[in-house]
């Protein structure tokens, strides 16, 4: 579901030093992004004794979790920190499991657009529970434009690139070519309502 | 313990007055509904429909049609699906799903308005400071991406996704109780955060402020990055995966011979049709290269000696590539490696007809060496032209190195095969597809191929089951088979051959040697002496296993997993009694996972097996109805183009037993088949 990206050797070693050491890492999202070679480079630079290394599927599972912590169980005893590499899930879920040892991860995690569902994509969904994607021609002005806006671009879209990061479409330029080709433009003289930004989960 | 799993469903129905209204001035609605995800699976159709013309009450008369859509966000699938409707004439699609789908499809249908008719729900419990996305399972910890872990600062507690404020630096003054000011249900994030360090001795080591970089990651990484992960996943072909390929323990290692086995266990059938029939009996003597077994019909295949000696029984034995007990002729060697009259080199076979080449392919008992085990001479023998000859070296299979060994070694033998199989099949052109996690093979064939013009190397990118017919020809060629059961490559002009089958193509015709020996990789955990060996059919696997882990093995299967195979597609062994056959690729040792495959465990709907799936396929259909006992279902869900390929089960983050359920549910399928 989502992404990691392997953190400083800086930041970890500090963590680790003459410590026992047992290695919790997470392939379950092998095929989403897990950078294999650089965690590898991140271990061989950890001096310390390595008592265990489980490389495992879907550390998010906790029923698979206690399994795997069942099975390293005299390795995890031995150790004195343990590290996960995964997602903040993953590392969430170990974390809890292991609630008076020292758990850390070794990842930060990035978010790829369309991991809600299955893959990455090119556009996006924040889940925001009032959908307006009827208004915009289905292209999501809440998870497109950099400031939320709802009732068309800002002053900064430029050559139908964004300000805050003229890398990025400006999808309110997106919007408005879209509906121009469905014949649909008066749609953009509608001034909705404010949106709910308090809408509550389900 | 008892599990609780989270309902992660991404959507639920716009509340009726808004649907009303968009369907009033959408004109006639052709409605798209996504069969929802993330979510325990326990029936195939959430009744969605129904809801919403019960919501529409009359306006319902302005609904054109409906369709269901499993995973509409897939694109590839969902795009195909959708192109097979009928949408007759209607002036709009209507959506339900979440945005991803919504979007998706305003994209597919340019010039037809698309509208949403459900919103996406968040799934945060202190929304709306940040979204916290949740794992590939239905736990509650969520993560929120930020691209910053704080978690070693924090007990591994989030407080992004767990303090309504996001704080980062310790709590605000509005925690009562240990409950968060904003939701009185919630505990306070901060609390729990200092009640778990201080259970860890980790109270002293936060005193540093944090601040949080919100402009991480950027737009431009976060899109290089899916544009990567969507060109990485979909190289080739449709569906697949990127297993650790851990080749490296055997990749440089030479072909070498393994001693004789002191008895071999031949079976009379080791390939797919009819079992041959044995033509020795106890007590006849034997040598290397004899005819032990004479084909039954045109699909089967004759069987030879591997060793010299004695026959002592044709009895059953417990057979490796499924979990029965197969009729064997068992050998006692005599120690003299005799070989057999018959076994002695064709001069001018360059001269042979095509007819001549396929008997001494039937005569030498050649059948696909890839696994596959189809006998050759059929093969060879395809009822249409055929105009590519693909020369399969991917062995995508983790671990093995047989095809990466013999391409190495045997080069020449290897062309050689290629020219007798041109010959036979009068195909012009021909293709070599190697993977390219094997740059040694990719340059010893490229070099040879200079010398023949009509042989071209082609390095692929690595994806498993790249070495399936299939894929194989989706990638290479571009072509798509007709699905399976009925649909083979030479419907599309192709035939595809494995570089072992080939090399013994060229051994049987030129050398005169029948299949009685082949080369297997032994690789995995716990072994001393992995490798690439050279080993005579019916050598039993414990002879193997024992030379391979310089021990004893009475217990191996305790912590172990034997399989015949590689680690994805490999048979697991029940027992070491087996012996190795025509189609024994290698023997893999897996130390047991600690969480195995079962029947019993829910689907989750992560849609993971329906992305792998390289048949197109929606394999978690196959689960659910495997578990509620109702395998007819599966029809309907093509459960007969399933091609094995073993990717679904890897992949499942429920570690259901797919494959053990798509085997029952084929098996019932052709039995419904025949009536």
């Amino acid at each position: 579901m989502l992404a990691v990206q392997i953190k400083a050797k800086e930041e970890i070693l500090p963590l680790v030093s003459s410590k026992r050491i047992f290695i919790f890492e997470c392939l379950g999202c092998h095929d989403v992004y897990y950078p294999v070679e650089e965690a590898q480079k991140l271990i061989d630079s950890i001096d310390q004794e390595i008592v265990g290394r489980a490389t495992l599927d879907y550390l998010c599972h906790a029923d698979y979790d206690r399994e795997y912590i069942k099975a390293y169980a005299r390795e995890i005893e031995r150790a004195e920190v343990i590290l996960v590499f995964s997602c903040g899930v993953g590392a969430q879920v170990v974390s809890s499991l292991l609630d008076d040892r020292k758990v850390y991860t070794c990842c930060d995690t990035l978010y790829l657009a369309g991991f809600q569902g299955l893959t990455a994509k090119e556009f996006d969904c924040d889940q925001c529970g009032e959908c307006y994607l009827n208004y915009t021609g289905g292209l999501c002005p809440v998870a497109l434009c950099s400031k939320n806006l709802l009732n068309g671009p800002c002053g900064g879209s430029q050559g139908g690139k964004c300000e805050v990061d003229p890398d990025m479409p400006c999808v309110w330029q997106e919007i408005f070519d879209r509906l121009a080709g469905l014949g649909q433009l008066e749609t953009m003289d509608r001034l909705g309502p404010p949106k709910k930004w308090n809408v509550s989960p389900a | 313990m008892e599990t609780h799993l989270e309902d992660y469903t991404k959507f639920r129905p716009k509340p009726a007055e808004e649907i009303s209204d968009v369907v009033r001035r959408a004109g006639r609605m052709f409605v798209i509904a996504c069969g929802k995800c993330y979510k325990v699976f326990e029936e195939e159709d959430e009744g969605q429909h129904n809801q919403l013309l019960e919501t529409l009450g009359d306006d319902s008369a302005r609904i054109a049609g409906h369709a269901r859509v499993d995973f509409l966000c897939n694109e590839i699938l969902s795009a195909k699906k959708i192109a097979g409707l009928e949408l007759g004439d209607c002036d709009s699609i209507g959506v339900m799903s979440c945005g991803l789908g919504v979007q998706f499809l305003a994209r597919l249908f340019e010039r037809t308005p698309v509208y949403a008719l459900s919103d996406s729900v968040a799934h945060s419990v202190n929304y709306p400071t940040d979204i916290g996305y949740h794992g590939v399972s239905l736990e509650a910890d969520k993560c929120a991406a930020c691209s910053q872990c704080y978690l070693n600062l924090t007990g591994g507690i989030c407080p992004i996704t767990n303090c309504a404020k996001g704080l980062l630096n310790g709590p605000c003054g509005g925690a009562t109780d240990g409950k968060c000011e904003v939701n009185s249900a919630v505990d306070c994030a901060w609390v729990r955060i200092h009640e778990r360090l201080g259970r860890r001795g980790e109270l002293s080591s936060f005193g540093y402020v944090q601040t949080r970089d919100y402009s991480r990651p950027s737009w431009k990484t976060e899109n290089q990055l899916s544009v990567q992960n969507r060109e990485y996943r979909h190289a080739g072909f449709y569906g697949g995966f990127h297993p650790l390929e851990k080749k490296e323990m055997t990749a440089d290692k030479r072909i070498e011979p393994l001693a004789e086995p002191k008895v071999a266990v031949i079976f009379l059938c080791q390939h797919l049709g009819k079992r041959a029939k044995p033509i020795v009996e106890p007590g006849d003597t034997v040598k290397v290269g004899q005819k032990i077994g004479e084909a039954d019909g045109f699909v089967s295949a004759t069987i030879h000696a591997s060793i010299s000696g004695t026959v002592v029984a044709v009895e059953e034995r417990p057979y490796p590539a499924a979990g029965r007990r197969e009729l064997a002729v068992v050998i006692e060697n005599d120690g003299r490696n005799e070989v057999h009259a018959s076994v002695q080199p064709r001069d001018g076979f360059e001269a042979l007809s095509r007819e001549d080449l396929l008997d001494i392919i039937r005569e030498s008992g050649i059948v696909g060496l890839g696994g596959a085990m189809f006998p050759t001479h059929v093969k060879f023998s395809p009822p249409k032209p055929v105009d590519t000859l693909l020369v399969n070296g991917c062995e995508c299979e983790p671990y093995l190195n047989t095809d990466n060994r013999l391409m190495i070694e045997q080069p020449e033998e290897i062309f050689a095969g290629i020219e007798i199989a041109r010959r036979i099949l009068g195909v012009d052109s021909v293709l070599i597809g190697v993977e390219e996690n094997k740059p040694e093979a990719i340059a010893t064939l490229s070099a040879l191929s200079e010398k023949h013009p009509s042989v071209q190397v082609v390095s692929l990118k690595t994806k498993y089951p790249q070495g399936a017919e299939r894929s194989l020809i989706k990638r290479l060629l571009d072509r798509d088979v007709p699905p399976p059961p009925r649909g083979l490559p030479f419907d599309v002009g192709v035939m595809v051959s494995n570089v072992g089958t080939l090399f013994a193509i060229y051994q049987a015709v030129a050398r005169g040697i029948p299949v009685f020996q082949r080369v297997i990789t032994v690789s995995g955990e716990g072994l001393s002496r992995p490798g690439n060996y050279l080993v005579r059919i019916g050598t039993p696997i414990r002879e193997i296993i024992q030379h391979c882990t310089g021990g004893d093995v009475e217990r191996l299967l305790d912590e172990y997993d034997v399989k015949m195979g590689g680690a994805v597609m490999g048979i697991p062994q029940e027992s070491l009694e087996s012996a190795v056959i025509k189609g024994t690729t290698g023997l893999t040792v897996l130390r047991k996972p600690a969480v195995p495959v079962s029947e019993e465990r829910d689907c989750i709907k992560c849609g993971r097996c329906v992305e792998v799936c390289p048949m197109h396929l929606y394999p978690l259909f196959y689960g659910l109805y495997g578990k509620q006992g109702d395998p007819g279902k599966t029809i309907e869900h093509k459960v007969e183009e399933c091609v094995e390929c073993g990717c679904c089960e890897y992949i499942c983050a429920s570690k259901i037993a797919l494959l053990s359920f798509i085997r029952q549910e084929k098996a019932y399928a052709r039995s419904a088949d025949k009536g």
